[in-house]
C-alpha cells in the first residue's frame, strides 16, 4: 500500500485525511447507514473508553472521512493528546462539514476556540463568523466573536459583540463583563472599564485575568496604590501566578523601583523570556548595563529558539517591493484625490519607540487638537479597497481612475472619518486629529489620495537608541521584528527605505522632527510643529509642557495614561552602553550605517 | 593526446574572435561582449588588441578604471598602434582626466597624422579645457582631411559660438542636421530651407528641432520670422505646444508632419539666429513667456499650504535627462546642494522631474524641502510655480530656459566647459536677463560653486 499515515498525526491514512481528494466523499444518505456505528463511537468516548473510541473512529473515518460523529471523537482525542497539527486538521474539517445549524455552530465554535487558545485570533475569525451565522442569537457565539475582534484590533466590533452577548444572556456574566472591560480599556475608555471591572471582579473572584486587567486600568488611571494592592492581594492568594507577578514587576518598573522588580523576579535562569526582558529593564534602570544586555539578548534568543519567533524578512520585503513598484510619481499623479474632509488628520510617523507618543502627548495639550493614537488606521481601509474594487491592493487603486471609481477616495476618506468618529475621537472644537498608527509607514500612498495635503510629521531618533529601546520592550512588532537586534535593524532599514521611497515619489507635507531636539526644547519644537501644521493656537508655557500632566482626554490612549514628564535622559542613551560594550552595535553597523549617515546621526556617533 | 581539443570546446581563429568582439561592442550587445572579452583575456592575457577591445567593452559597461588599465596595458605592449591612443583619448575624457586625454590625443595624431578622427578627438579635449582656438584649429584640421565630417564641423561651431564668434559659428552650426542623431528632425521634402526672403502668409514652416530648451531659447525669433513670412506654421512636439503658443506671430501649430499643409520653405527654429544675424549684442530680450494667472494662483495656494512661512523660497533642479549627451557634465546629486540645505532661512521647492526625484527620500537638511516634482504635469505648471518662488537654482536644463524666458530670477550652475549658449567669462547671459551664472572653476569640479550660489541668496 503506497498510502501512508497522514503527516498531520491523526493516524488516519493521508488519503482519508489531509490528502483526501475533493469530491470523493460519501453523501449524507450513505453516511446515514453508519449512524449506529457513529453513535457507538460517541458513547465509548463519553464512557471514557478512549482507546476503543479512537479505534472505532479511525475505522469509520477510513470508510467515510466526512462522517461527523467519529470525526468529532477523533478531534477531541487528538486535542487532549496535544497533537496540535492533527487536532487542527480534524477541527478544520469538522467545521467545514455541512449539516444542521447547531452542529455547524458547535464545530466552528470548537475550532475557533482551539485557535484562540493558541493565540491565533486572526485565523479564528472565519470559524467564529460561521458560528455566528449558524446561531445568530447565541450568547456564547457573540462572546467568542467579541474575543476574536478585540484581540485582532477591531475594538468597536469587539465591544458590540460583548454587549450583544450580555444582552442575550440577560445577566451580567462576570467573564463577559470583564472581557468587555478589557476591550474598553484598549479603547482608552478607562473610566467605563474601571466601573465594569468593579462590578465583574469582586475581591473574592477567581478570575485572575480579570484582576490583572482591573489593576492595569487602575494603574493607568493614576490609582497606583490601589492597583498595587490589588496585585499584591492576588499574589498572596496565587503566589505562583507568573502573569500576576509580571504585572506587579511592570508596576515596580513604572514606579521607578527596579530593585524591587529585581528581587521579585529572582535569578534569570528561572525566568520565561518576557520575565527576563523585565529583569533586563530593571538592571538597565539600575545602571547594570552589561548584565541587562546579557539577560535581554538571552531572552530574545530563548524566544527565537523555544517559541520559533522569527523575523519575516521575506514577507515584508515582498510587500515593500510591491508597494514601491506601484506607488511611483507618474502612477499616483494619475489617481484621483478625495476632497476636503471633516477634519485634518496629522500623521505622526516614526519607528516604534521613536517618540511619536511623546509628540502626541504634547499636541494633546494644545487647544484644537484631539488625540487619535492608533485607532481606526488608514491601513484598515485596504480591505475596503479590495472589497469595493474586487481587485488586490495596491493594483486595486487603478480602479479609481475610471467611471465610478473616481468617487472611491471620497468614500474611503468618509469611512476613515466615520470610524474615528465612532471611536469618540472627534471632540468638539477639534480641528486636528493625530494619527500615529504604526502601519502608516506602508500607506503614505493611500494617505496621499485621501488627504493630499495632510501634515506628516516624522519623528526621528538615533537608530541605536531605537534598537536598545525596542529590544527591552515586550511589544510585538510587525513581522516579529522584535525577534532580535539584527531583525530590528533590518526592519528599521526597511521602514526607512519605505519612507524614503514615498518622500521621493509623492509631494508630501512632510516635517522631520528629531526626538533628541524635542526633549531638549519641547516648547520651541512644538511651536515649529504647530506652525508647520498651520495651527494658530499657542502651546502651553514651557513648565506646563514639560510637566506633561494636563487633563486626560477620554478616550485616552495607553501611552497618554502612563505618560511621564518630558526628560532628556533617554536621548543618546546608547552612548552609555557603547562606553561599557564597545562592540555592542558591530553586528548592526552594516545595516544601519547608511541611515546613520543619511539622517545626520554619524556626527553624533563620532562624538560618543 | 597532445593538442586535442577538449570536448564541447570550439577553436576559433583569433582574427575571427577579435572581429566578433568588435562587432558585439558596436551592436551594443555589451553583456555578450563582456563575456567574450573576459574569455579571450583569460586565454591570451597579454594580447594588446584583446586588451584594447576589452578596455572599450569595460568602458561601455561603466567600469572606467578597468577600461583604462586594460587600454594602458595595450598601449604599453604596442606603443606604435595609433588606434590605441586615439580611443584612449575619448576614454580619458569620459573619466575626467583631461591631461591624459590630451597626451593620448597628441600621440594619436603623431602616429597617424592623416587620421581625421584623431584630430576631432583633440578638438573635443581642447573644448573641455576651454582652449577654444586650439579646438577650432583641430576641428579644421579634421575637416581638411575629411570635408564632409559633420561632427568636426559641429564641434567647430560649438567652439566658435562658445567663444562668442557667433556669425562664424552659425554657419558651421548648419552641419547639425547631418549628424547621425539628427535623423528625422527635419521633414522629408523637396522644398528649400528658408533663406530669409519674404513669403506669403502661412507658407513658411518653422520646425521645433533640438531639445525643449533650444526651442524656448530660439522661440523668441518667431516674431522676427513672422515679419517676413506672416503666420508661419509651427511644427513641434506636443509638450511644447502650450509654451510656443504664447509667442506672438505664429500661425497654426502642428505636431505631425502630415498636418503642416503646403509650404514654400522650411526652417528649423535653431536656424533662425543665423538668418536673423544674431550675435551677443542683438539678442531679442527675454520675458516673452508668461504663465496663465489662474494657474499661477492655483500653484501659489498650494505652495502657501505646503511651505513653511517666513522663508525665502528657492526652487531647485539638480539633474537633467540622463540620455542627454552632456548629462554627466551638467547633472549633480541633490546632496551636492548642501550649502543651500544648511540655511534655515530657506525653503527648498524641488521642481525636478524624472528618476532623480527619488533622491529627495534621503533629504534631511535644515531647510524644509517640498518635493513638488511629482505633482508637476507639464512646462506650464513649472512656469506657474516659478512665479511663486524667490529664485530658481538650476543646472543647465529646460527649466533654466523656462525661467529665463519668463524673467524668473535664476542662479544657473554650469560645468567648466559649458554648452556654447552660455558663453564664457561672464555672470550674465544676453539670452536671459534674469539669469545669473555660476561656473565651475576647474573641469568636473563642483567645489565652491554651490557655496557661491548660497552666498548670493
Amino acid at each position: 500500500m503506497t498510502d501512508g499515515l497522514c503527516p498531520c498525526g491523526s493516524l488516519l491514512r493521508a488519503s482519508r485525511c489531509c490528502a483526501q481528494p475533493a469530491g470523493a466523499l460519501a453523501g449524507q444518505e450513505s453516511l446515514a447507514l453508519l449512524d449506529g456505528q457513529g453513535q457507538e463511537a460517541a458513547r465509548l468516548f463519553n464512557d471514557r473508553k478512549y482507546a476503543e473510541a479512537e479505534a472505532l473512529a479511525l475505522k469509520l473515518l477510513d470508510l467515510a472521512p466526512n462522517f461527523r460523529a467519529p470525526l468529532r471523537v477523533l478531534y477531541e482525542i487528538r486535542k487532549a493528546q496535544q497533537r496540535g497539527a492533527a487536532a487542527e486538521a480534524l477541527g478544520a474539517r469538522l467545521a467545514a462539514l455541512p449539516g444542521p445549524a447547531q452542529a455547524r455552530a458547535a464545530a466552528n465554535m470548537q475550532f475557533a476556540q482551539f485557535l484562540v487558545g493558541q493565540g491565533r485570533h486572526a485565523e479564528a475569525l472565519a470559524p467564529a463568523t460561521e458560528t455566528l451565522k449558524a446561531t445568530p442569537r447565541d450568547a456564547a457565539a457573540h462572546h467568542l466573536m467579541g474575543v476574536v475582534l478585540t484581540e485582532t484590533g477591531n475594538l468597536p466590533g469587539g465591544e458590540h459583540h460583548y454587549r450583544r452577548a450580555l444582552k442575550l444572556l440577560g445577566r451580567d456574566d462576570p467573564l463577559a463583563v470583564a472581557n468587555l472591560a478589557w476591550n474598553l480599556r484598549q479603547q482608552g475608555r478607562l473610566a467605563e472599564a474601571a466601573a465594569l471591572y468593579a462590578q465583574a471582579v469582586p475581591p473574592e473572584t477567581e478570575n485572575r485575568r480579570g484582576i490583572g486587567g482591573y489593576a492595569q486600568v487602575a494603574f493607568a488611571r493614576g490609582n497606583r496604590q490601589a492597583a498595587v494592592a490589588m496585585l499584591d492581594a492576588a499574589l498572596a492568594r496565587w503566589p505562583d501566578d507568573r502573569t500576576l507577578r509580571l504585572l506587579r514587576v511592570m508596576a515596580d518598573l513604572a514606579m521607578d523601583q527596579p530593585q524591587a522588580a529585581l528581587e521579585r523576579l529572582g535569578p534569570p535562569e528561572q525566568l520565561l523570556p518576557l520575565e527576563a526582558l523585565a529583569l533586563g529593564r530593571a538592571m538597565a534602570q539600575l545602571g547594570r548595563l552589561q548584565e541587562a544586555m546579557g539577560v535581554i539578548v538571552a531572552a530574545r534568543r530563548a524566544q527565537r529558539e523555544r517559541n520559533g519567533l522569527a523575523y519575516d524578512e521575506a514577507g515584508l520585503r515582498a510587500r515593500a517591493e510591491a508597494y514601491k513598484a506601484y506607488f511611483t510619481a507618474d502612477r499616483v499623479q494619475a489617481l484621483p484625490r478625495a476632497g476636503a474632509g471633516a477634519f485634518m488628520p496629522v500623521f505622526l510617523l516614526g519607528f516604534p519607540r521613536a517618540g511619536t507618543g511623546l509628540l502626541e502627548q504634547l499636541l494633546a495639550q494644545v487647544p484644537g487638537f484631539a488625540v487619535g493614537d492608533e485607532a481606526a488606521p488608514v491601513g484598515d481601509l485596504v480591505q475596503e479597497v479590495t472589497r469595493l474594487t474586487g481587485a488586490a491592493y495596491p493594483q486595486a487603486l487603478d480602479e479609481f481612475i475610471a467611471g465610478g471609481g473616481v468617487e472611491l477616495p471620497d468614500r474611503l476618506r468618509g469611512l476613515y472619518e466615520e470610524r474615528r468618529q465612532r471611536r469618540g475621537l472627534l471632540r468638539p472644537g477639534a480641528r486636528f486629529i493625530t494619527d500615529r498608527a504604526a502601519s502608516n509607514v506602508w500607506h503614505l500612498g493611500l494617505i496621499k489620495l485621501l488627504y493630499p495635503e495632510a501634515p506628516v510629521i516624522h519623528v526621528l531618533r538615533h537608530p541605536y537608541d531605537l534598537m536598545l529601546s525596542n529590544l527591552m520592550q515586550d511589544r510585538r512588532l510587525e513581522g516579529n521584528a522584535q525577534a532580535g537586534a539584527p531583525a530590528l535593524a533590518k526592519y528599521y532599514a526597511l521602514q526607512a527605505e519605505m519612507i524614503a521611497h514615498y518622500r521621493g515619489q509623492l509631494t508630501l507635507r512632510y516635517l522631520p522632527l528629531r526626538y533628541e531636539d524635542l526633549v531638549a526644547d519641547p516648547a520651541g519644537k512644538l511651536r515649529e510643529v504647530l506652525a508647520f501644521i498651520g495651527a494658530e493656537a499657542a502651546p502651553p508655557d514651557e513648565t506646563t509642557l514639560r510637566a506633561n500632566a494636563a487633563a486626560l482626554p477620554d478616550p485616552v490612549p495607553e501611552h497618554l495614561a502612563t505618560r511621564a514628564p518630558v526628560h532628556a535622559r533617554a536621548a543618546y542613551r546608547y552612548r552609555d552602553y557603547v562606553a561599557q560594550m564597545p562592540h555592542l552595535f558591530d553586528e548592526l553597523r552594516d545595516t544601519l550605517a547608511p541611515w546613520l549617515a543619511t539622517l545626520g546621526y554619524e556626527d553624533a556617533e563620532m562624538r560618543a | 593526446m597532445s593538442g586535442a581539443v577538449e570536448p564541447g570546446k570550439q577553436v576559433v581563429p583569433l582574427s575571427e574572435a577579435l572581429e566578433k568582439l568588435a562587432r558585439l561592442e558596436q551592436e551594443n550587445k555589451l553583456a555578450e561582449a563582456d563575456d567574450l572579452a573576459n574569455r579571450m583575456l583569460a586565454a591570451k592575457p597579454d594580447h594588446p588588441h584583446i586588451l584594447h577591445l576589452a578596455g572599450i567593452v569595460a568602458y561601455r559597461n561603466g567600469r572606467v578604471e578597468q577600461a583604462i588599465a586594460r587600454m594602458e596595458q595595450a598601449e604599453a605592449l604596442a606603443p606604435e598602434m595609433a588606434l590605441y591612443p586615439r580611443n584612449m583619448c575619448e576614454v580619458y575624457r569620459g573619466a575626467g582626466r583631461l591631461e591624459d586625454a590630451l597626451r593620448a590625443g597628441r600621440r594619436a595624431v603623431e602616429l597617424a597624422p592623416n587620421d581625421s578622427r584623431a584630430y576631432f578627438n583633440l578638438a573635443l579635449i581642447h573644448y573641455e579645457r576651454l582652449e577654444l582656438d586650439e579646438s577650432v584649429r583641430m576641428a579644421e584640421r579634421a575637416i581638411e582631411l575629411d570635408p564632409d565630417y559633420a561632427e568636426a564641423h559641429f564641434e567647430r561651431a560649438e567652439a566658435l559660438l562658445l567663444a562668442g564668434r557667433m556669425r562664424e559659428g552659425w554657419e558651421s552650426y548648419e552641419w547639425r542636421f547631418k549628424l547621425k542623431q539628427a535623423e528625422g528632425m527635419l521633414p522629408k521634402t523637396d522644398k528649400p530651407q528658408w533663406d530669409g526672403q519674404p513669403l506669403p502668409p502661412g507658407k513658411l514652416l518653422i520646425i521645433g528641432d533640438q531639445g525643449f530648451g533650444d526651442c524656448i531659447q530660439f522661440g523668441r525669433l518667431i516674431p522676427w520670422a513672422a515679419l517676413l513670412a506672416p503666420q508661419p506654421v509651427l511644427a513641434c512636439s506636443g509638450e511644447l505646444v502650450p509654451i510656443l503658443r504664447q509667442i506672438p506671430g505664429a500661425g497654426k501649430i502642428v505636431t505631425r508632419w502630415e498636418d503642416t499643409g503646403d509650404y514654400d520653405a522650411y526652417i528649423p527654429l535653431s536656424g533662425l539666429p543665423r538668418l536673423a544675424g544674431i550675435d551677443t549684442g542683438n539678442v531679442p530680450p527675454s520675458g516673452y513667456l508668461s504663465p496663465a494667472p489662474a494657474l499661477v494662483r492655483e500653484w501659489a495656494g498650494k505652495l502657501d499650504r505646503l511651505t513653511p512661512k517666513g522663508k525665502q523660497r528657492i526652487a531647485l533642479v539638480w539633474a537633467g535627462r540622463p540620455t542627454h549627451k552632456n548629462d554627466k557634465k551638467r547633472t549633480l546629486k541633490l546632496g551636492q546642494f548642501a550649502p543651500l540645505f544648511a540655511r534655515e532661512d530657506l525653503a527648498i521647492i524641488t521642481v525636478q522631474k524624472g528618476d532623480s526625484i527619488a533622491q529627495v527620500g534621503g533629504y534631511y537638511g535644515c531647510a524644509p524641502l517640498v518635493n513638488l516634482g511629482p505633482e508637476i504635469g507639464d512646462f506650464l505648471d513649472t512656469m506657474a510655480i516659478l512665479q511663486s518662488v524667490d529664485r530658481l537654482v538650476t543646472i543647465d536644463t529646460s527649466v533654466a530656459h523656462i525661467a529665463g524666458a519668463s524673467n524668473v530670477p535664476t542662479s544657473l550652475v554650469l560645468p567648466y566647459a559649458p554648452d556654447w549658449r552660455w558663453l564664457l567669462n561672464r555672470e550674465d547671459t544676453p539670452w536671459y536677463q534674469s539669469v545669473r551664472i555660476f561656473r565651475q572653476q576647474r573641469p568636473y569640479d563642483w567645489g565652491g560653486v554651490v557655496e557661491r550660489v548660497a552666498a548670493g541668496l
